[in-house]
């Protein structure tokens, strides 16, 4: 297997993807690759394509062209672009984790189901998926809490919580949108730690759409979108721009 | 602002919220065509004779009343589903400085128009459906075209509709928070007192007592008819006591047995909110009432009238309350699939930003699908079932001896409250969130 000078091979390849929405180009060939085990901030300005870019990734929307192979261990190579959307939604829940700004946790469920809900779609049993949600909630300091419902959580315990949704299915590869974007500063950093704990300390890999550069400076590697096209990708201490790109 | 122009621009025919506006216009169209075959067929009943009049037309007069309450269910439903398909663009008008109440009076404004528009439609649909409903026989012989009502009941049975849609829809969109960034309903978790409960069963037994001695000294069809609009409306008090107290506890039970996330998901859905849970099955427990009590009625009296016929109008009222008990079935799980298609269509584009993210996230589309379905149907078959069982020993020796009596005429009544929920169930594959929420993008 090929492997990226991160090191490590690329868990997700993604070459040439092209979307547009009637005459708005929202990827305009954009080639990536992510490692296992590495984090990726996307940035960029509004209406540059970086939540289409986490979509097109995460196999939540389909590109109009271009190929996406998802490399995970253990597994034979899948070229998501051939999947059903019915398999691209087994993909995504088996394979993948979300954090998005929104949390999108269920305000009827209390935390332990939230998170046990992930793990009951996969067929877990419901005591065993409660178990395990438990004790990935107490993982992440909401011991006590696992009875709460999403409406006497904070803003902060709440994606702590889509955190341990995001992680308890052992997904190697989280994606998140906009995570702290709804968080103060402070919250939003403790939040960004436990993510990064959860993923990248762990052999996952995070992949982040983020407006914010600190928070981007957290990860090991940032890449900038304009007007749908890749315009710079920067490692921790490096920078590669243009068409250089890959 | 214009507040008229405004209601207009918001509420005028458009791709983007079709989905809703068809399926408010046809609830609206249904309930109004059905209302006025009622009225119909309720006027027909004036050309008996006066003793006759006087036995029937309570009865008619009696099914029109049962009609108010899904119709006010439904215009409320309705009011809050036009709101939610319009909702960016009635924050939108709160952030450029509308106040509250302006957007409230545009959102029944367009609930009215909308009322209107199906009242028309409905009757349209009521002149079309007349030559059929002018075949059901009372008093021996098909209504005919005394189905057909005056101009000017028509035109006051129109006003009606629109007016009971636009108090419902106030009432409605109180539940509504429409603030400058967003349009939210507004959620509480109502306990429901284990005290209604008790009151509530206590009441049953007490009533079962009476009824019971009522029932032994119930040798005429008059006495049997009291026994069966005392029953009637008594039951219906106790009805909205015990209610969301049922709900609840059945949801509870669900809770603790749930194995799948459908399962899981649906119980946690009632148990949000069990009054609300209630409210959109109330009538299927009030066909079940109708169902157990008149179907009881009917078949005791068809008993009773095969030993002695006196050649009076008295020999026909036993089928043509069974034609009567059925008719209200139909026409109560009409209405209540018509708003339950409204109150979930509601409901779906409530969570429309959470269904689509929990798909994104890999959640199935059946799955949520299937919560939501269960956390319409579990109360419906409770309420049914808890009612049947409830109705039944409130006149228990009626109901017990029309089984043994008129076995034909019980099962005709059991058929159609099963194909009523039949018709409920296929009435909310309207709102599956995968259809609904794709005709909105």
């Amino acid at each position: 297997m090929l492997e990226n000078s991160f090191g490590h091979p690329p868990v997700l390849h993604a070459q040439n993807l092209y979307r547009s929405f009637g005459a708005t180009t929202a990827l305009n060939g954009v080639s990536l690759e992510i490692s296992l085990g590495e984090s990726l901030a996307i940035m960029g300005p509004s209406g540059s394509g970086k939540s289409t870019l986490l979509h097109a990734l995460a196999g939540i929307e389909l590109p109009d062209a271009g190929t996406l192979l998802l490399n995970l261990p253990g597994q034979p190579p899948l070229n998501v672009q051939e999947l059903s959307d019915r398999a691209r939604t087994k993909l995504r829940r088996g394979s993948f984790g979300f954090v998005f700004q929104s949390g999108l946790l269920i305000p009827e469920l209390t935390a332990e189901e939230n998170v046990a809900m992930s793990l009951m779609i996969n067929g877990v049993p419901r005591a065993a998926a409660i178990a395990q949600a438990d004790q990935a909630l107490i993982a992440l300091g909401l011991a006590g809490m696992e009875q709460r419902r999403m409406g006497q959580l904070s803003g902060g315990q709440m994606q702590r919580v889509a955190i341990a949704r995001a992680q308890v299915t052992g997904a190697m590869v989280v994606f998140a949108d906009e995570p702290t974007g709804a968080l103060d500063s402070a919250t939003g950093a403790e939040v960004l730690e436990t993510l990064l704990d959860c993923t990248v300390g762990q052999g996952k890999s995070l992949v982040m759409v983020t407006h914010d550069p600190s928070v981007a400076a957290q990860c090991d590697r940032v890449v900038k979108l304009h007007d749908g096209q890749l315009i710079s990708d920067s490692r921790r201490g490096t920078s590669v721009s243009g068409g250089d790109v890959r | 602002m214009n507040i008229l122009h405004f209601a207009w621009l918001l509420g005028r025919p458009a791709k983007t919220r079709l989905a809703p506006q068809v399926l408010t216009v046809s609830a609206y169209a249904l309930v109004s065509a059905v209302m006025l075959i009622v009225l119909g067929g309720a006027y027909s009943f004036t050309r008996f004779e006066a003793e006759a009049q006087g036995t029937y037309l309570p009865l008619a007069g009696f099914a029109v009343v049962l009609l108010i309450v899904p119709l006010m269910v439904l215009g409320s439903a309705a009011a809050r589903l036009s709101a939610r398909s319009n909702d960016r663009a009635l924050s939108s008008l709160r952030l450029l400085g509308a106040t509250g109440s302006q957007i409230r009076s545009v959102a029944i404004l367009q609930a009215s128009g909308t009322a209107l528009v199906g009242a028309l439609a409905g009757v349209l649909l009521y002149l079309a459906c007349a030559p059929l409903a002018s075949l059901i026989s009372f008093q021996g012989s098909p209504i005919g075209t005394a189905i057909y009502l005056p101009v000017w009941v028509l035109v006051a049975a129109v006003f009606a509709v629109v007016g009971l849609s636009a108090i419902s829809a106030a009432v409605g969109l109180r539940k509504l928070m429409i603030t400058p960034l967003a349009v939210a309903t507004r959620r509480s978790v109502p306990v429901p007192r284990w005290i209604r409960a008790a009151i509530t069963v206590g009441s049953i037994l007490v009533l079962s007592l009476l009824f019971t001695n009522l029932s032994q000294v119930a040798q005429s069809i008059a006495v049997v008819l009291i026994v069966i609009l005392g029953g009637f409306g008594l039951g219906m008090l106790i009805l909205n006591l015990v209610g969301p107290y049922l709900v609840s506890k059945v949801a509870q039970s669900k809770l603790k047995k749930a194995q799948t996330p459908q399962q899981l998901l649906a119980a946690r859905m009632i148990l949000e909110n069990p009054a609300e849970s209630w409210r959109q099955v109330s009538g299927v427990a009030m066909a079940s009432f109708v169902a157990v009590i008149g179907g009881s009625g009917a078949a005791m009296m068809n008993a009773t009238s095969a030993q002695e016929a006196t050649n009076t109008w008295y020999d026909y009222l036993p089928a043509d309350v069974l034609t009567g008990v059925l008719l209200t079935l139909a026409i109560t799980f009409i209405c209540v699939a018509a708003s339950s298609a409204i109150t979930q269509s509601a409901s779906t584009l409530d969570n429309a930003e959470l269904y689509s993210g929990l798909h994104r996230l890999g959640m199935d589309w059946g799955t949520m699908n299937a919560a939501r379905v269960k956390s319409l149907m579990v109360p419906a078959l409770a309420a049914s079932i808890a009612f049947a069982i409830a109705s039944t020993l409130l006149v228990l020796p009626l109901a017990g001896m029309a089984v043994i009596f008129s076995p034909l005429t019980v099962l005709t009544v059991i058929v159609a409250v099963l194909l009523g929920l039949v018709l409920v169930r296929i009435s909310i594959t309207v709102a599956e969130p995968a259809r609904l929420l794709a005709s909105r993008e």
